[in-house]
Parts: structure tokens; C-alpha cells; sequence
């Protein structure tokens, strides 16, 4: 059984308010002598218990789960943007007389589509949602699966390896199925 | 002391590491502040330079990023430095860099001997539960007492069948949780042989998915990395009897041990 950091706030919570070091000094800011170490954010988390009791602890930890999520990757997600589905995959680019494959991270949010280049820390390409549309063409090579995109943010020609898993993730994301050519 | 210059400052601490550079480690702090190291021989204190204030909010949802983003600076901090001694939230030394090495002076032999108690391990809590019901039935089904008192009910007239059925309610309910009892005493020796420190926990909190369990028992553990293998494969043994479910989470930095409360 492997431990887990399950995400959840509480834990976090338990820690931070009611564990840790702290310094019983001179030192540091208290009012008419009591630390204020705490004491302050206890009162705004005061009706915590009450708030787990009817499961709305759930909400707290998927955002913690997303702040997390952020700063881990450093993807340049908006605040109640949550990451769907991700995988490998490329881009067709063409520049001036260079086409290419360009390969990067696809990223499904709530939101949008976006290629995820690690280095330099760019997004490629992205689209939103709504509106978006995806469908098989003729690969130019037999071990991936090529699409084009068509999306109110421009169209793209789109290569993944995993290729059904994400149909189905983008299909769930948009709630559209697919087009497959017959 | 802090001086005239020096009294509007102040540092917020999130933990103290064993590192000999000053360095930055990026703006990873509460509300974006940066993060530093303050060093004296082998020792640093993390701070963010703040004014002499606690931070005070009645918005649930600040406190909440507050809370995320100390976490996160001891995450980063444990990554980087190894083992930390992890501060309480809105822990605020009045002072400049100065006041703070000072402190790390004066305290010196504490805090050197608090970080080499915790090195090379991490805090993990394990919480055991139970089926309430499910042990309930089996321990019937396997007990001649309570099976004969059961047959006995059967045959007897409603008055009496109902103090009968009163005497197996509470005759079952003691053979319940002695069982139970009697496990986790078994498991907690083989726990306490595998970890540094073990410390019952009186937090009675349980998530979602274990809301129809009762809680039979809760440590948080502060054990060796060569040792979390081990610990996990005996709570795997647990979690796999029938009945019985282990919620094991970590690792965290050392906050229930990092004991250094009478520091000056």
C-alpha cells in the first residue's frame, strides 16, 4: 500500500493551524501578549467542522487540487480551469519553405485545447471549446492518427498517438462526437 | 534588536532547512512574496519580508490560498533542502535579516538537533477503520454464546425474547469492539517497530468515501524513507482484511514533530 497525498485541504489545514513550530517569544507579533499565531484564520475557518459535516470540504479540495495542478507544471491555466486530459502528441507547422511536426504536450481542459511546449514554456496552439471541431484524415504516417481542427481560434493539422482515448476525452469535454470518415 | 530602521519590518517564517546558501527561491510565497534563505552555519531560516502584521482575513477563500501557499513553500523547501522543520501558519518575527540570524544564533544547537532528528524521513498518518455491521455479523456467526442466545430468543415468549435480545445487543457489542481493539494493539506494535515516532491523534476528522466506517484508530508516524515500504506493505495486511479499511496518506514535512517549542 503505497501512501497518498490525497489532495485534501483538511489535512493540509490540520497542519498548518494546529502543528508546526512556532516561537513563544518576544519576538513575534502577538496582542496583549497571545500569539496571533493562527488565531485570526481559525476564526474565518471557524465553521470548518460544520462545513465538512455536509460536504463542502469537496469543492475546497479540488481547488487546492488545481492550485496544485498549476504550479506543478506551470501552465498558464485561469483560475477555475481544471486539466481534463492530457498526452503527447505534435502540430503540423509550416514557416516560410519549412513544414514540420512539431511535438509538444495536447492539453484538454474545461476550457480550451492547447499544445504545451515544456521548453521554452509556450502554448503552440490553442482553441476554445465551443465550436470546435475534429476530423480524421489520411495519415502520412501509419502509426499515428492525423486530424484537422477546425475551431473559431483558427485550424491546425494535429497529430496524437493515444488517439482514441483523446477523440473520447474531447468528445466528453465538448459534449460533440467526433467526426470519423467513413 | 531591531532598530529604528528595522521596526516596520518583519519576516514570515515557513520553515527552517539545513542549506549554507543565501538564495531565492522565486516568488512561491504568501500572496506572491519572495522567498528567501536567510543561512548561519549549515542552517536557514525561509522567510518572506512582511510588515509587522498577522494576516487577518474574514474571506474563507483567501485564507484557504494563504494556506495552500505555506503548504506549497514546504513542499518546495522539502524538495530542495531534504527534511525541514515546517512553522505553523502566520508565524511573524519582528525584525530584520539581522534579528532573524540572531535567532538562528541563540538557537543554534536546537535547531540543528531538530533537523537531524527528522532527516531522512517524513511525517505519514495512518488511520484504521472499521465495518461496524459487517464485524458484527461475523463475530456472531462465530461465537457459541451469542449463537445460543440467539436460538434461545427464538423459542422464548415477546417479553422476555425482548431483555434476551437486550443482553445479545450488548454482549455483541462489547465482543465488537474488543476485536476490533484487540487488532489495532496487535498492528500498532508492528507499526511502532517500523517508525521513528508515533504520536495518537485525537482528530477524529474522515473523509467522504469513509463516512459508513468507524474510526478505530489514527497515528501520525514519523518514519525513515528506507522504512515506508515496509510500513505499507503491514497496512496493506490490514486494509485487506475483511471489514477493515486503511486510509495512509504522505509524505508531509514533520509538523506534528518538529518539536522546538521552548525556543527563545
Amino acid at each position: 500500500m503505497q501512501p497518498e497525498r490525497d489532495g485534501s485541504l483538511v489535512d493540509i489545514l490540520d497542519r498548518l493551524l494546529n502543528r508546526g513550530a512556532v516561537l513563544n517569544a518576544d519576538l513575534i507579533i502577538s496582542v496583549a501578549g497571545i500569539p496571533l499565531i493562527g488565531l485570526n484564520l481559525r476564526a474565518a475557518l471557524a465553521s470548518m467542522e460544520t462545513m465538512l459535516e455536509y460536504g463542502v470540504m469537496e469543492d475546497w479540495d479540488k481547488s487546492t487540487r488545481e492550485w496544485y495542478a498549476r504550479q506543478q507544471t506551470n501552465l498558464p491555466l485561469s483560475k477555475d480551469e481544471e486539466i481534463l486530459f492530457k498526452t503527447f502528441g505534435y502540430i503540423w507547422r509550416e514557416e516560410g519553405i519549412i513544414s514540420r511536426w512539431v511535438p509538444g504536450v495536447w492539453n484538454i481542459t474545461s476550457r480550451r485545447l492547447f499544445l504545451w511546449l515544456r521548453s521554452p514554456g509556450e502554448v503552440l496552439f490553442e482553441a476554445p471549446l465551443e465550436n470546435l471541431r475534429i476530423e480524421r484524415v489520411n495519415a502520412s504516417r501509419a502509426a499515428r492518427v492525423e486530424w484537422e481542427l477546425i475551431s473559431s481560434g483558427g485550424s491546425a493539422k494535429i497529430s496524437i498517438s493515444d488517439s482514441d482515448e483523446f477523440e473520447e476525452a474531447l468528445a466528453r469535454a465538448t459534449g460533440v462526437q467526433t467526426a470519423v470518415p467513413v | 534588536m531591531a532598530d529604528e530602521a528595522g521596526q516596520f519590518e518583519a519576516r514570515y517564517i515557513y520553515s527552517v532547512a539545513r542549506t549554507d546558501l543565501k538564495e531565492n527561491l522565486g516568488d512561491i510565497g504568501i500572496g506572491k512574496e519572495t522567498v528567501y534563505t536567510i543561512p548561519h552555519r549549515g542552517i536557514a531560516a525561509l522567510v518572506h519580508s512582511c510588515w509587522p502584521l498577522a494576516y487577518n482575513t474574514k474571506d474563507k477563500a483567501l485564507a484557504e490560498e494563504w494556506i495552500i501557499e505555506h503548504s506549497y513553500v514546504i513542499d518546495q523547501a522539502t524538495k530542495r533542502f531534504g527534511a525541514v522543520l515546517p512553522f505553523s501558519f502566520d508565524v511573524i518575527i519582528k525584525g530584520d535579516d539581522a534579528v532573524i540570524e540572531q535567532w538562528l544564533i541563540r538557537n543554534y544547537k536546537h535547531l540543528l538537533g531538530a533537523l537531524e532528528s527528522v532527516e531522512g524521513s517524513a511525517e505519514y498518518t495512518i488511520q484504521i477503520y472499521y465495518d461496524h455491521d459487517d464485524l458484527s455479523a461475523r463475530v456472531l456467526e462465530s461465537d457459541a454464546e451469542l449463537n445460543a442466545l440467539k436460538g434461545q430468543i427464538e423459542k422464548e415468549s415477546k417479553g422476555k425474547a425482548y431483555f434476551l435480545q437486550k443482553k445479545l445487543d450488548q454482549k455483541l457489542k462489547s465482543r465488537v469492539s474488543s476485536q476490533a481493539e484487540n487488532l489495532a494493539a496487535k498492528y500498532l506494535l508492528k507499526i511502532k517497530s517500523l517508525v521513528k515516532e508515533l504520536k495518537a491523534e485525537g482528530n477524529k476528522w474522515m473523509p467522504e468515501d469513509y463516512k459508513r466506517l468507524k474510526l478505530l484508530a489514527s497515528y501520525s508516524c514519523l518514519v525513515s524513507d528506507d522504512r515506508v515500504a515496509e510500513l505499507g506493505e503491514i497496512l496493506e495486511e490490514i486494509d485487506r482484511m475483511q471489514g477493515f479499511k486503511v486510509r495512509f496518506t504522505g509524505p508531509w514535512a514533520p509538523f506534528s514533530f518538529a518539536s522546538i517549542q521552548e525556543l527563545a
